[in-house]
């Protein structure tokens, strides 16, 4: 029998069946001796015994007859389950996946299964409830644990083509749009506009082709609590909410990282030990809950969890050692002085340990979310948690910005960071503030900020700005950004900078103008904080 | 007239293996059941002249199932389908009905040997 034609069903299949796995060995922590539960994993794993020895897959085959045979004792009864032997089934689950993923990509399977065989056969023999308590398996890293189904992955990577494709169409569309003004022909001003709308068409269809639900992501993650979980000794426990949302899967995988680093970081430094909750009367296990929520065309993620909060008295003594003068840090508001945890290198951990390193993390967290156009907040109480806000597009590439000038220079702004649009006299924005909506908000120019001379002139644009986006629990920041004019509304194709210009913190973004002209998106929250700093100064 | 036969499997996998197999023999497969309650509904709906039932399927396994066909009584004949380690539950599928057996992993000359010995 020729295999190779059913390799693809066999990748497939194995692959529910370790999904399956997985959910059937957590929730068998939870409910040790649930038969339906039991009989559902023997099935997975003579399925997968069945297709493996048929393709010839001897290491997964052996492993599975090897599994199936435990399991057989556990649901007949002629063997109890304990801890050790799921960890034992979760080990060698890991060990199957990564035996599927070298089938995948045609590679040897010589991965030595024998100890785990040997784990097996203890554990069937009723060993290992005898022997130490078998180590949880690695923690999982950004990489290996919240991996996104490989078979989006290669069908993504030809979204990804189509959709640059379709930027450089939006591209020629506006230089086609540009050409309208100047010509007369109807058949030529039609034909543009239907091309127009069968751009944006194409457009949002590949946008919604590219789009995966977050439960895709959020799947790896109960595994993720129990390993980290059962590695520091503590009970946490994993809740989630609006999982059904769907992102970008560019978006959706650069997550990946930021979302194991938070809950790394939660586990590790701000769940407390079990008895330390039990005094404090706090319930056990501990709740880490991940909820998103959809504002607009943005997604909000909040990572919360109910241990005992950021402790300001360290972090400020660790920041002092960090070289930031003891004056600013007691200036700082307290968002302000919270975001002092995604510094390199600044960790609260008493102890160092394997789980959260030295602090290398949140700093990582920040660089990720604000990479895709995002934004980060900490909340944090003593004693009762800390929640870590994630704000950004639910999909990326084309956003809809508008087009401002100062001193000659054109740059984008985001239309959805827009609140208003105010032509003033020049005059009226000489003291720094302006009264908009009942309060006053701080005015900046941009010339200013980026450091370009500003020539006079009478009149000039405040654009006002929701500094945080969508988001803010204490309601919204405003600020008045000053330019010399606006124009059009456009839809830029904005594409990431790269190295070195990456390292313009002013900018989020570039996409280039129908005329060929590059343009730089600016990233509203930084300028507007060095604006407002720089005015502080002067 | 070529024999219709009718797969029962879990895995999409073997129900494909199979039917690829049965088909290029000139075997007519004329349905897939997935569990051993759709094999029996669709013994009594499709009247195939083959079953071949996998032993291990979740809602009703392939003993059930066997059994459940036989008190039919329809004229086709059941072969069951399994993995090395059932033998014990294949002779009671024997005892109850069934023709024969085959003994997964699966081979064209296998599965073919044993469907021309039995019908």
């Amino acid at each position: 029998m020729d295999v190779s034609k059913y390799k693809a069903l066999y990748l497939q299949e194995t692959g529910e069946h370790l999904s399956g796995i997985e959910a059937g060995l957590l929730s068998l922590e939870q409910n040790p001796g649930d038969s339906s539960v039991l009989d559902n994993l023997f099935r997975h794993y003579h399925s997968i015994k069945g297709m493996s020895a048929s393709m010839g897959y001897e290491p997964m085959m052996r492993l599975a007859h090897a599994e199936e045979d435990l399991l057989d004792k556990l649901r007949s009864g002629a063997l109890a389950n304990s801890e050790a032997i799921t960890s034992v089934l979760l080990k060698c689950l890991d060990t199957k996946k990564s035996l599927a993923e070298r089938v995948r990509a045609d590679e040897p399977l010589d991965i030595d299964v024998s100890s785990l065989l040997e784990s097996l056969r203890a554990a069937a023999s009723g060993q290992a409830a005898r022997t130490a308590p078998f180590p949880a398996a690695a923690p999982v890293t950004g990489e290996q644990g919240l991996k996104l189904s490989s078979v989006m992955k290669v069908e993504g990577r030809l979204f990804d083509e189509v959709l640059a494709m379709v930027g450089d169409l939006f591209m020629t569309l506006s230089s086609f749009k540009t050409l309208t003004h100047g010509s007369r022909s109807i058949e030529f001003k039609n034909g543009v506009h239907q091309l127009g709308k069968t751009v944006n068409g194409l457009h949002d269809t590949i946008i919604f082709a590219r789009m995966l639900l977050l439960e895709d992501l959020a799947a790896g993650l109960p595994r993720l609590v129990r390993d980290l979980a059962k590695e520091t000794g503590k009970e946490v426990s994993l809740t989630t909410e609006g999982m059904d949302i769907s992102l970008d899967r560019t978006i959706l995988e650069g997550l990946g990282s930021p979302l194991v680093h938070i809950i790394r970081n939660a586990v590790d430094d701000g769940i407390e030990p079990a008895d330390e909750r039990k005094k404090a009367g706090k319930p056990l296990p501990a709740t880490i809950n991940i909820k998103a929520i959809t504002r607009k065309d943005r997604v909000v993620i909040e990572v919360s969890d109910d241990g005992k909060g950021i402790d300001r008295e360290k972090l400020k003594a660790k920041a002092l050692t960090r070289g930031i003068s003891a004056g600013k840090i007691e200036n700082m508001p307290d968002s302000e002085l919270l975001k002092l945890i995604c510094l390199p290198g600044l960790s609260t951990a008493e102890a160092v340990t394997s789980i959260s390193g030295r602090g290398v993390g949140m700093d990582v967290v920040k660089d990720a979310v604000e990479s895709f156009g995002g934004s980060l907040e900490i909340e944090s109480k003593r004693y009762l948690g800390t929640k870590i806000i994630m704000e950004m597009p639910r999909t990326s590439s084309i956003t809809k910005a508008l087009l401002v000038e100062t001193s000659g220079e054109q740059f984008l702004l985001p239309i959805s960071r827009i609140e208003k649009v105010i032509e003033l006299e020049t005059k009226e924005l000489e003291a720094g503030f302006y009264e908009y909506a009942g309060t006053e908000i701080p005015v900046v120019s941009l010339a200013a900020a980026l450091g370009i001379k500003e020539e006079p002139r009478p009149r000039r644009t405040l654009i006002v700005l929701d500094v945080k986006g969508t988001y803010g629990s204490a309601g919204k920041t405003l600020a008045g950004l000053v330019v010399d004019d606006f124009s059009d509304e456009i839809d830029a194709y904005v594409k990431p900078l790269l190295p070195p210009i990456s390292k313009l913190r002013e900018a989020s973004g570039i996409t280039v103008l129908g005329d060929g002209r590059p343009v730089f998106l600016l990233d509203v929250p930084q300028i507007i904080s060095k604006a407002l700093k720089g005015a502080k100064i002067s | 007239m070529s024999k219709k036969v009718l797969i029962a499997d879990d895995t999409e996998f073997f129900r494909t293996a199979l039917k690829d197999i049965l088909s290029g023999a000139g075997y007519n497969v004329v349905g897939e059941a997935a569990n051993g309650a759709e094999a029996l509904d669709m013994a009594a709906a499709l009247k195939p002249d083959l079953v071949i039932l996998d032993v291990v399927m979740p809602v009703k396994n392939g003993l059930e199932a066997a059994k459940a066909i036989s008190a039919l009584n329809l004229p086709l004949k059941i072969v069951m389908c399994t993995s090395l380690g059932y033998e014990p539950i294949v002779e009671e599928a024997i005892r109850s009905g069934a023709s024969g057996y085959i003994i997964k992993p699966l081979s064209e000359s296998k599965v073919l040997n044993t469907l021309n010995s039995i019908i």
